[in-house]
């Protein structure tokens, strides 16, 4: 929405520019759909697309106390968020953020996800022939699963309409923060000066952490479904400068696997997304003895 | 009485008392025995079904993921077809009281009608032992075990874990694929699946 030069009074021209600001704060962001036991919105980091530049949006799941959605490897139990999008030419959807899950369940029963809420931030590409004329609609079917003490499948529409400019374009004011609390909660990328090395027995991987410092705790999310037993305890013993953490594998892993990727929760703070090669089994003492 | 008798009850009562004190079943270990009281009243005892074939089927009927297989019939047809065929069905109730999906025994015959459903029997399991044995994690869960008294199969009754009526008649239905195979002598192609589902509501359940 361009502000059009004109020989009107001042006042009419600041109307004009506040009504575009207001524009393009509300394009910014959707309103609340129902999802069992909360809302689900869709929103944009900044307030217009700038053509031939990526750009991100985030579906904002808010639930009330105790319910939860789940994370990619729901776990035991639950199943992911499944979105399917309806994108206009000129925009593609790459994958989902996940930030760092919490464990969720009970000794026998262990699944992975996020209490109150979860922001998940989409990143998106837009061509560099979008056209300016058109705002654009990027909408999404979503189903979701919302439990507590029971389960609840919901299914929501959410779309969000957006400017098309030439030019980079600013914060939204109101959103900014939720994608800041996203990215705060992503696994980062392990540093380069960690070590990791699997080694595999009959019924566990054994993960070898050389860190170059200690730890109080690490507790292993995995990516995949079926590699590690989820309620299975994980068993660490730390050293001065890292750990191993001994994980049971999975009674559905069936065939061999090369390597494991996960997140790992470090002293119950930082998460750090891993993935290491597995060794050949092994028949291997217990973690601690020489 | 002799002491070779002593010694051999000694060893009876021991091995009888093993599956309890192992972890639970996998797929390829002899599935461990159970008593249990259905909702018919009756007593059950997988033990005297040896020389047959037996489906356990873990149930929640506020789960939606069970309400797909039964809203759309598949269950039903399930349990016609393969009881038809000699195989023991038991729905398995591991609610614990006060949790989401508790029955009495009156609940679930009322269930039973209502959804014109077909198993052997409905075992009430409130305890979770029997849910415990067989490290049943969600409704539906399903294990098969063989005349032989083997596990053959244990989780997702499909491939489509979703809540979503529509996959039931595309899904590839993983009890009758381990039935039809192991009963034309074939290895089961498929014997272990993440089980798809709500969790069972044990007692401990918060989730």
């Amino acid at each position: 929405m361009s502000v059009r030069k004109s020989h009107a009074s001042l006042p009419r021209a600041i109307i004009s520019v506040a009504a575009a600001l207001a524009l393009s704060s509300i394009q910014a962001r959707a309103a609340g759909t129902p999802i069992p036991h909360g809302t689900l919105e869709l929103i944009a980091e900044k307030q217009w697309i700038a053509a031939g530049h990526p750009f991100n949006v985030a579906l904002r799941f808010e639930l009330g106390k105790g319910w939860h959605v789940y994370w990619v490897n729901p776990g035991d139990s639950g199943e992911p968020p499944r979105v399917t999008w309806d994108l206009p030419d000129g925009i593609k959807a790459d994958a989902i953020e996940w930030p760092a899950p919490r464990r969720l369940g009970t000794s026998t029963i262990v699944d992975y996800g996020y209490e109150d809420g979860v922001t998940l931030i989409v990143p998106m590409r837009a061509g560099a022939n979008l056209s300016s004329q058109n705002p654009v609609q990027i909408a999404a079917s979503v189903k979701v699963l919302v439990c507590r003490e029971m389960c609840i499948p919901g299914k929501a529409q959410v779309s969000l309409t957006l400017p098309v400019k030439l030019q980079s374009p600013p914060a939204s004011a109101q959103n900014a923060q939720f994608f800041t609390e996203a990215r705060k909660a992503w696994p980062r990328p392990a540093p380069a000066s960690w070590k990791f090395s699997i080694a595999q027995t009959n019924d566990s991987f054994v993960l070898t952490a050389n860190l170059g410092h200690k730890i109080t705790g690490a507790i292993f999310f995995p990516l995949a479904e079926s590699q590690v037993s989820n309620a299975a305890p994980q068993t660490l013993v730390t050293t001065g400068t890292g750990f191993t953490l001994t994980l049971r594998k999975s009674d559905q892993l069936l065939k061999p696997i090369a390597r494991l990727k996960g997140v790992l929760v470090l002293s119950g703070e930082q998460a750090y997304s891993i993935d290491a090669p597995i060794g050949k089994p092994v028949a291997t003492s217990p973690p601690g003895s020489k | 009485m002799k002491r070779s008798t002593l010694s051999l009850i000694i060893v009876a009562i021991i091995l009888c008392a093993a599956p309890l004190l192992l972890a639970a079943a996998k797929v390829g270990d002899p599935a461990p025995t159970f008593t249990a009281t259905a909702s018919d009243g009756k007593t059950y005892k997988l033990g005297d079904y040896r020389g047959k074939y037996v489906v356990l089927e873990w149930h929640n009927n506020g789960c939606p993921y069970v309400g797909k297989q039964y809203d759309s019939g598949n269950m039903q047809k399930l349990q016609k077809q393969w009881t038809g065929k000699g195989v023991v069905w038991f729905t398995i109730l591991s609610s614990a009281p006060g949790k989401q999906g508790f029955v009495t025994a009156s609940d679930e015959n009322a269930y039973i009608t209502k959804m014109q459903a077909a198993p052997t029997a409905a075992l009430l399991d409130p305890s979770g032992q029997i849910g415990h044995l067989y490290d049943a994690k969600t409704s539906p869960q399903m294990v098969v075990i063989n005349p032989q008294g083997v596990v053959i199969y244990d989780g997702a009754i499909d491939d489509k874990p979703t809540t979503d009526l529509a996959d039931v008649p595309g899904a590839t239905n993983y009890v009758s694929l381990a039935l039809e195979q192991s009963m034309a002598g074939k290895p089961v192609a498929t014997p272990a699946t993440r089980p798809y589902g709500c969790s069972v509501k044990y007692s401990d359940s918060s989730h």
